[in-house]
């Protein structure tokens, strides 16, 4: 590669214009800021004012996919429209999408699955600000509370990762017979859910000491880590892995493919969480050897949170007057196993739902502790 | 033996600005070797450009064995039977000798897309042996010295044969500027051989090596073809008048500017500098107003010690002490810092920054001169740069023109404008501040010298040629195998002779 | 005469004394090849009887095949890229590239989406999406003077977007067991992936020894400019090269799929960090002109073994990435180390 490529120079002029436009840039900014008093929350809004988000990672996994449709199912229960973001776990991004939305002139109804702890506080103030309604799910940090923020802060939804880990660590060792030697697969480490699902399992390992754990490893989420790690530790624990613990479906689906590779298809019980419609489909068949999942039900996740929003902000719901059990709590989950796999593998019509938009309260299982 | 194998006649070709050639005619005979000389920016390059098909005139005509011919590009020209060897090394390091010689005109020994590296080979070796080279074509052309280097590229200019049904017009490009002694030599040689099989259009600054080695020489001056002399009719005086336009002065190094430095305080004191593997126990001084030369070949360890003293490199042992303060330089920004400059000998590498304009460079090493507080002035920056467009005669469109348009020597010109114009500057290391630059533009840079060491400034010389050592330093050091050999006084009329230097030398 | 002092002075003795740089130079440029060379197979061997230390596990034939199964696709990928990086360019655009030939090859293949049954056709699919892919990439590069990092960025996002449209919410599943037993199956205990690899790797061999498109990829990469002085249609190879590398990112595509018994958007993530660290590492150089597929293979096999000692030895899984991080810089570090004083420009 010749060195010879020319540099372009800013010219003096272009320096000035820079400056220029920062300043005046700086200027607006304030200006707009300054002026969103007249948008403050409290006052009750049409329909015609508002306007329905969804922010999620991306559209290509089947949960969130099943999440943008529980959003459009309670969209045309109220007739209206929903806009859906996808970040493709990109923060940055997801505030980015946020913020130009509320610069808006309708009021936002925003329901979001924060990619990390760390976003939230960004992103509930962001709306804050603009006079929008926002509910959470999944992920905040430990001492952000909604009513601390404010009312436009409606709720935060989440699920208690250590009972979803917890429920499925005890089928794996039913299928397994009570005793052998499993391996756990985590998602990516520092998530609240991988955090919590893990110590659901150590819950479940310390009840069952016929159970051991052989050894655990990230797989980060993804199916195809999950292979290479499972092909790993089936040759680390070479006969001994007797039970396969992934915290997500996807992950267990990739080990399913590396016990298949080691000839152990069906012969190695394998759990996972998330309902993705494959696991279902796994453990209807039987033979692939996937014992059970968890659906924390994508649809009313997604619709759920709108609802919230949506009733806080036609002045439906006061929020001042909720209790702080109703403002961050779990919501319920489902372990599915072969028992009762079949009414979850048809996809729910949006009638199953209505009554879930009237009472957004109904799976209330608990306030988040 | 009439039919030219060459002839452009009336050729013009205009640039932005600067007409570079006007109405230009020159023509090669079979089995020649034509000389061209002329300025930097008199329009050698340009024709050269225009020969190998890089650019097309904008007038007149070029005619290949008495046929007119239009060269659309590069390959063209080759085909044509025109093969250059260019100033500036032109071989891709990382692929052998013989895909260097045969690159772009691989023709049979590629079928379909694959190569047949034994025939490819074979037609490598067949130009490698018309040289009498013994280098192997399935050589990796980074493994090859720089004199090898210079073979293969003679190669790949003769491989045009091929392309052409008659013998090659090969066209040597500064082929001299980085040879000495016995290197030199053997490109004579190789001309005279080349004679045999070729015409050899022969472009240098040196005007000695061009009288001796060419049949026929053109004078370019300011783009126009002004003279053509019979090189055993005319010497190197006429010459240099013809192409530069004014008396060429026996005072070509302004001796009598040399002033004593003897009871001058010391500037630049090392003591017993060492550096593992290449060079031991070098001690010198350098006083105010001083200029010390060091002459050695290559090996000799002079190029390392100036990379120690500029702080490009570290040293094993020893002392340096600069204005009175020990120093000991990490980097040459520390250098630059103590008020060390250093002109490189590769300045398109090291001594220009390619990419930027005139105006850039000059003031690339210290911008305070033409700054006020952390800002810079733009008036003074103006001025200054027009200044030293001025006085060192750098021919430029204009001080924003990107620097890689400029000749090479007008490129040194702007590496030394960019030292001279610092102010902190104590010693200014000059490693071959004269490569490449032509006779009038060289006596521009010994003056300098000469004014610099008049404001109390010291310089360290590693000079193109011994005479040029001999006669710029006040003293002058030889060094042989990473040691000082001999220490010589240089002081005008009582110089010490190339002889005595050489003898300490090998 | 000429004779003599033309080899006097190729061989760069002149006077009485021998140059000492004539030598020095094809001495140290030995040396610094090797270095380049040596360093990354050094390394590997070192952290190969590392982890033999570790673990006595790490040399059994169980898990060296699992070490190879799982370079194969970075293998195939890694090879594909060096064409590119080779050139001075750098593709970007895999991911995406893998996702779509993954559900391009699953969907024609028999699936559980809908009634095709393509078999080995449903591979060619694949592939020639990702040749597509490269296509683009290169002609848009060339013609279009976008640089390759922004070009393969953008079509790597089309990539995944062209994936998520044909994805349809849930991944298809592949059900062609005759092609996934390329993706899991063996042939005489060996992975038929690592075949498929072994061949891919042939293959860039041949490329970069005897073909155009291979030695063109050096003298672009080495100097351009001289390259378009001597004629040759830079253009061309440019393209050529973006081809490669998008074919064989096409064909990992396909393998993963085959391997996941899925067609996945994710199916590629993570794989550009460790293709250009595979090719990096080995020693080809990100600035172009040196290096090449057998430097890429010690590359993947630094990485593969790297990844799959750490599990073996018990490394903690939360500081994992961590040390992989370091060992990487280090062998790097180490390759660059001693040819530092060559490379002036590092950007």
């Amino acid at each position: 590669m010749s060195i010879r490529t020319p540099v372009r120079r800013v010219g003096r002029r272009m320096r000035a214009a820079v400056v220029v436009a920062a300043a005046v840039s700086l200027a607006v900014t304030a200006c707009s800021s300054a002026s969103d008093d007249d948008t403050s929350s409290g006052t009750a809004k049409s329909k015609e004012d508002i306007v329905l988000v969804e922010a999620i990672r991306s559209l290509s996994n089947p949960y969130h996919a099943n999440w943008a449709k529980g959003g459009q199912f309670f969209a045309d229960s109220v007739g209206m429209q929903v806009q859906v973001l996808t970040d493709e776990g990109d923060s940055q991004k997801q505030l980015a999408q946020i913020r130009s939305l509320l610069s808006g002139d309708k009021t936002v109804v925003l329901n979001v699955d924060p990619n990390t702890s760390s976003d939230t506080q960004a992103i509930v103030q962001a709306v804050k600000d603009a006079g929008g309604y926002v509910v959470t799910q999944w992920n905040k940090p430990d001492d952000l509370q909604p009513w601390d923020v404010g009312d436009n802060w409606v709720a935060h939804i989440s699920f208690d990762g250590t009972v979803s880990g917890y429920e499925i660590a005890k089928k794996l060792f039913e299928a397994m017979g009570g005793s052998g030697g499993i391996i756990a697969l985590q998602g990516i480490l520092d998530n609240v859910p991988a955090k919590q699902r893990f110590a659901g399992l150590q819950k479940a390992l310390g009840e069952n000491p016929n159970i051991q754990l052989l050894d655990q490893q990230t797989a980060e989420w993804t199916r195809n880590k999950a292979f290479q790690v499972t092909q790993t530790l089936l040759t680390k624990h070479s006969g001994k892995v007797k039970g396969v613990w992934a915290a997500n479906d996807d992950m267990a689906l990739g080990a399913l493919q590396a016990l298949k590779a080691a000839g152990l298809q069906g012969k190695v019980p394998v759990v996972g969480i998330d309902a993705v419609p494959e696991a279902l489909q796994s453990i209807k068949s039987g033979t692939a050897g996937y014992v059970a999942t968890v659906s924390s039900d994508a649809f009313w996740q997604g619709g759920v949170g709108l609802a919230l929003g949506y009733q806080a902000a036609t002045g439906e719901l006061k929020v001042s007057e909720l209790e702080q059990k109703d403002r961050a709590f779990y919501g319920k989950q489902f372990v599915i196993d072969k028992s009762n796999v079949d009414q979850y593998l048809t996809p729910p019509e949006a009638s199953a739902y209505t009554s879930d938009w009237t009472d957004p309260f109904a799976r209330n299982t608990g306030p988040i502790s | 033996m009439s039919t030219p194998v060459l002839q452009l006649r009336g050729i013009t070709k205009r640039f932005p600005g600067v007409l570079a050639l006007d109405d230009v005619s020159i023509e090669v005979r079979p089995h020649e070797v034509v000389g061209l000389i002329g300025e930097n920016g008199a329009g050698k390059s340009t024709l050269l450009k225009i020969l190998s098909g890089v650019y097309q005139p904008d007038s007149g005509e070029l005619l290949v064995r008495g046929r007119p011919t239009r060269f659309r590009g590069p390959r063209d020209a080759a085909r044509a039977g025109i093969g250059m060897v260019h100033q500036e090394q032109s071989l891709i390091g990382s692929v052998t000798v013989a895909e260097n010689i045969l690159l772009g005109a691989e023709g049979r020994s590629v079928r379909a897309g694959v190569y047949r590296w034994s025939d490819l080979n074979r037609r490598a070796k067949a130009q490698l042996d018309k040289i009498g080279s013994s280098i192997k074509p399935t050589a990796a052309t980074d493994s090859l010295t720089f004199a090898q280097r210079q073979m293969v590229e003679v190669a790949k200019a003769l491989a045009v044969e091929e392309q052409a049904d008659h013998e090659p017009v090969i066209v040597l490009d500064e082929p001299t500027s980085v040879l000495e002694g016995a290197d030199l030599e053997t490109l004579f040689a190789q001309v005279q051989r080349l004679r045999g099989m070729a015409s050899v259009i022969f472009v240098s600054h040196r005007l000695d090596e061009v009288l001796r080695v060419s049949d026929r020489v053109y004078v370019m001056k300011d783009g126009r073809c002004v003279a053509e002399r019979d090189p055993k009719r005319v010497d190197v005086d006429e010459l240099y008048r013809l192409m530069v336009g004014r008396e060429s002065t026996g005072q070509y190094f302004r001796e009598q500017e040399q002033r004593p430095v003897d009871g001058a305080e010391p500037l630049l004191v090392v003591e017993g500098l060492s550096k593992a593997g290449k060079y031991r126990d070098v001690s010198f001084t350098i006083r105010a107003g001083e200029v010390l030369g060091v002459a050695g070949v290559i090996g000799s360890g002079r190029e390392d010690l100036c990379r120690t003293l500029f702080g490009a490199e570290g040293y094993d042992r020893g002392r340096i002490t600069l204005a009175g303060r020990r120093v000991r330089f990490r980097s040459p920004a520390d250098a630059v810092r103590a008020g060390i400059g250093y002109i490189p000998s590769e300045r398109r590498v090291e001594g220009v920054a390619m990419g930027m304009s005139v105006r850039e460079n000059i003031l690339l090493a210290d911008p305070r001169p033409v700054s006020v507080g952390p800002f810079l002035h733009p008036g003074r920056e103006r001025r200054t740069v027009r200044e030293w467009i001025d006085r060192l005669r750098i021919r430029t469109p204009g001080p924003d023109t990107d620097i890689g348009k400029l000749s090479g020597g007008n490129q040194q010109k702007v590496a030394l404008a960019k030292w001279l114009n610092s102010p902190r500057l104590r010693v200014l290391i000059l490693d071959h501040p004269t490569r490449g630059l032509d006779v009038g533009a060289k006596e521009d840079v010994y003056q300098f010298i000469r004014q610099m060491c008049g404001r109390g400034m010291g310089v360290l010389l590693l000079a193109d040629t011994l005479e040029e050592t001999i006669a710029l330093s006040h003293t002058v050091l030889v060094m042989k195998d990473g040691q000082i050999s001999a220490r010589f006084d240089a002081a005008p009329g009582a110089k010490p002779s190339q002889v005595e230097l050489v003898e300490q030398m090998v | 005469m000429s004779g003599t002092a033309t080899t006097l002075a190729e061989s760069g003795a002149t006077g009485p004394d021998a140059r000492p740089a004539a030598a020095a130079a094809p001495a140290r440029y030995r040396f610094v090849r090797r270095a380049l060379n040596a360093g990354p197979v050094l390394a590997l061997i070192l952290l190969c009887l590392l982890f033999t230390v570790l673990n006595s596990q790490f040399l059994t034939v169980g898990n060296v095949r699992g070490i190879a199964d799982a370079s194969a696709i970075l293998l195939v990928l890694a090879v594909g890229a060096t064409f590119v990086i080779l050139l001075g360019g750098i593709d970007l655009s895999v991911e995406g590239v893998m996702a779509s030939s993954s559900l391009v090859a699953v969907l024609l293949a028999a699936n559980d989406r809908n009634g095709n049954d393509l078999g080995y056709l449903a591979v060619l699919g694949g592939v020639a999406t990702g040749a597509l892919f490269g296509l683009v990439n290169g002609v848009l590069h060339v013609r279009l003077r976008i640089p390759s990092f922004m070009v393969t960025l953008g079509t790597g996002a089309v990539g995944i977007g062209v994936a998520t449209v044909l994805f349809g919410g849930q991944p298809p599943r592949l059900l062609d067991e005759g092609l996934r037993d390329w993706g899991i199956g063996r042939w005489a205990g060996i992975p038929r992936v690592v075949f498929i690899a072994a061949v891919v790797l042939a293959l860039g061999y041949f490329l970069q020894r005897f073909t155009k498109v291979g030695r063109y990829a050096y003298v672009i990469g080495g100097d351009e400019q001289i390259a378009r002085l001597s004629g040759i249609p830079i253009a061309r190879f440019k393209v050529a090269a973006f081809v490669v590398s998008g074919t064989a990112a096409g064909l990992a595509g396909v393998m993963a799929a085959a391997r996941l018994g899925v067609g996945d958007v994710q199916i590629g993530s993570g794989q550009l960090f460790a293709t250009i660290t595979a090719v990096v590492v080995g020693g080809t150089l990100l600035t172009g002109g040196r290096g090449g597929v057998l430097q890429t293979l010690v590359g993947t096999l630094l990485i593969s073994v790297l990844a799959n000692g750490l599990i073996l030895s018990g490394v903690s899984p939360y500081v994992q990435k961590a040390v992989q991080g370091v060992v990487i810089v280090a062998a790097v570090a180490a390759t660059m180390w001693t040819a530092r004083n060559r490379i002036r420009v590092v950007k």
